[in-house]
């Protein structure tokens, strides 16, 4: 299952590379590495943050996030913690594998300073996510419903199978930004091509950290609003 | 701050307590849908309304009310869940909305419809659960493991994977594993509900016997009274989000029903109007009752023994059910549940 999802997300790469040699500067085997990281970041979000995250939502409605509140441990870590899907780990041993086929097909391999870079910049990354994910969840205790913004939210994220090159404009600002996939799957790419400053590394990383921080103040503020269900 | 070495009096003390809860209304029908999504209207409920009281140390309170009285809210609040809307609450000198580690050690929150024990998994499993969420120590796990198996005789059933275990048995397990870190203070939120007669009243014996063995100061609800009358002799009732009583069942009992009814079987036949002389008796089924003022009973009940020599008969207190009916149909009539 894992090996057909890997193939399938290469597809899209292999009909656009088709017929040209770059796209918005990107070769065929530098987007590989873009798809590499976005597989591998899925994964691992799948495999850690999104059972449970998805879980509290259910919590939040049924009321037993009650006992979560009760224990003398931060509520945040207890429900990020508390679930995994060790399944999706063959996503993330499919996307790592994609990772070094593809790096194995560059000019030049990548030395072990941009191979470091890449691997805090995929870290940065899954903090986004992470955070993202939290603040959609964070939403639940307003208006307790909210799966189908988890699902935009996903949507979203898979643009972050292409390099953020592609995109123009507002979209570009968006997903640098906003929405960071940009941050997630493209800069730790360059990172491992050594085309990426180390001043937009570091900016990669303090974002990641604003992410973290704004999304925790928002899972505290809608802790404090949490009305519990009936019983 | 907690203060072990301070003597403090109470336990709980809550003050004014407020608690109103926005609930979105929606209209009926697809116009109403898509109307609420561009302006909701929202109506307050006032679930709790200043609220006072105090509990001691090792205090057993009942806490009495009809279905959405507050009750729930209450406990919710006192165990820092919910955040109060305005008024003070302290429990062990502590702010429960704070959610303070070190006070979620000392207190636990059992819920009769809800659970904690993971579905899938034996009840140890929970415990071990705890036992690292807790930070308690082997040694002492084994202790109190030891101590609850044996009070609330669970044998083999912690072992035994949840979903295969029966409500009773699950309340059970549910109770020690809220019990395993030891905490001074119990909420108990209708710990009996659904139970069977004899289940229920293990669980009882068991607060009582915990309460006394360990000091822990014990909040209950129930819908069952005589929870309430076995295990707590101070009743706070609140109806309508407003404290309506606090204090001794017993007067409780004596304040809203003052009657009691005097029940005569005998062999020689009396007529109605021999026995008004002693009090209004009439006849009810196949017996004679009269149903007299507490202060009175006494002193007729004398005079029937001296002056009809081989009467039987008995006096009957109000049941503890029909008290609260009128209490809260009392409280009806004055506050007229919370919802404005």
């Amino acid at each position: 299952m894992a090996v057909f999802w890997l193939a399938w997300t290469v597809v899209p790469l292999r009909v656009v590379f088709d017929t040209r040699v770059g796209v918005a500067g990107w070769t065929y085997d530098q987007s590989l590495l873009v798809v590499g990281f976005f597989v591998t970041l899925k994964g691992l979000l799948d495999t850690f943050v999104e059972p449970n995250l998805r879980s509290v939502v259910e919590q939040v409605r049924m009321g037993t996030l009650d006992f979560t509140l009760l224990k003398p441990v931060d509520a945040q870590l207890m429900i990020s913690t508390t679930k995994t899907m060790p399944a999706k780990l063959f996503h993330v041993v499919g996307g790592v594998g994609l990772l070094f086929y593809a790096s194995g097909q560059l000019p030049q391999p990548p030395s072990i300073g941009s191979v470091i870079w890449a691997f805090l910049l995929l870290s940065s990354g899954l903090a986004c996510i992470y955070s993202l994910w939290l603040a959609v969840v964070s939403l639940a205790f307003f208006f307790v419903r909210i799966d189908n913004l988890s699902y935009v939210l996903e949507s979203v994220l898979d643009a972050g199978r292409w390099p953020v090159d592609l995109y123009r404009g507002g979209l570009r600002f968006v997903f640098t930004f906003v929405v960071p996939v940009g941050l997630m799957t493209t800069y730790p790419s360059l990172a491992l091509l050594g085309n990426l400053s180390a001043g937009d590394g570091m900016l990669s990383i303090v974002v990641s950290f604003v992410f973290l921080f704004l999304s925790r103040q928002i899972w505290e503020f809608a802790l404090a609003r949490y009305s519990s269900a009936s019983s | 701050m907690d203060c072990p070495t301070c003597v403090d009096k109470h336990v709980i003390r809550v003050e004014n307590l407020c608690k109103t809860y926005r609930v979105p209304q929606k209209p009926p029908g697809l116009v109403g849908s898509l109307r609420s999504l561009f302006s909701r209207e929202v109506q307050q409920v006032h679930a709790v309304q200043n609220v006072t009281f105090e509990i001691q140390p090792g205090e057993r309170v009942g806490f009495l009310g009809p279905n959405g009285a507050g009750k729930t809210t209450t406990l919710k609040m006192l165990s820092g869940l919910l955040v109060p809307t305005s008024g003070q609450i302290n429990v062990r000198g502590f702010r429960p909305s704070d959610r303070d580690p070190d006070f979620l050690r000392r207190i636990t929150l059992v819920m009769g419809q809800k659970q904690q024990l993971l579905w899938d998994l034996p009840p140890y499993e929970s415990l071990e659960l705890n036992r690292a969420l807790y930070a308690i120590s082997r040694a002492q796990f084994q202790e109190t493991v030891g101590q609850l198996r044996d009070l609330l005789d669970l044998g083999a059933l912690l072992d035994r994977p949840v979903r295969n275990l029966s409500l009773g048995e699950r309340m059970k397990c549910e109770l020690a594993v809220a019990l395993l870190h030891r905490p001074d203070v119990l909420f108990l939120d209708e710990p009996t509900i659904g139970l069977d007669v004899t289940m229920q009243a293990t669980v009882r014996t068991f607060i009582a016997e915990w309460n006394q063995r360990y000091g822990v100061t014990v909040l209950l609800t129930s819908h069952y009274m005589q929870d309430i009358a076995a295990l707590c002799n101070r009743v706070i009732v609140i109806d309508g989000g407003k404290l309506v009583y606090d204090g001794d069942l017993g007067a409780l009992a004596r304040n809203i029903a003052p009657h009691r009814r005097i029940l005569l079987r005998s062999h020689t036949e009396m007529t109605l109007d021999a026995l008004s002389a002693y009090g209004p008796f009439v006849r009810e089924g196949g017996s004679t009752v009269a149903s007299v003022h507490a202060s009175v009973v006494n002193s007729i009940v004398n005079r029937l023994l001296v002056d009809i020599p081989d009467i039987e008969l008995s006096v009957e207190d109000a049941s503890l059910e029909s008290i609260i009916a009128r209490l809260f149909q009392r409280g009806e009539g004055e506050t007229r549940n919370g919802r404005q």
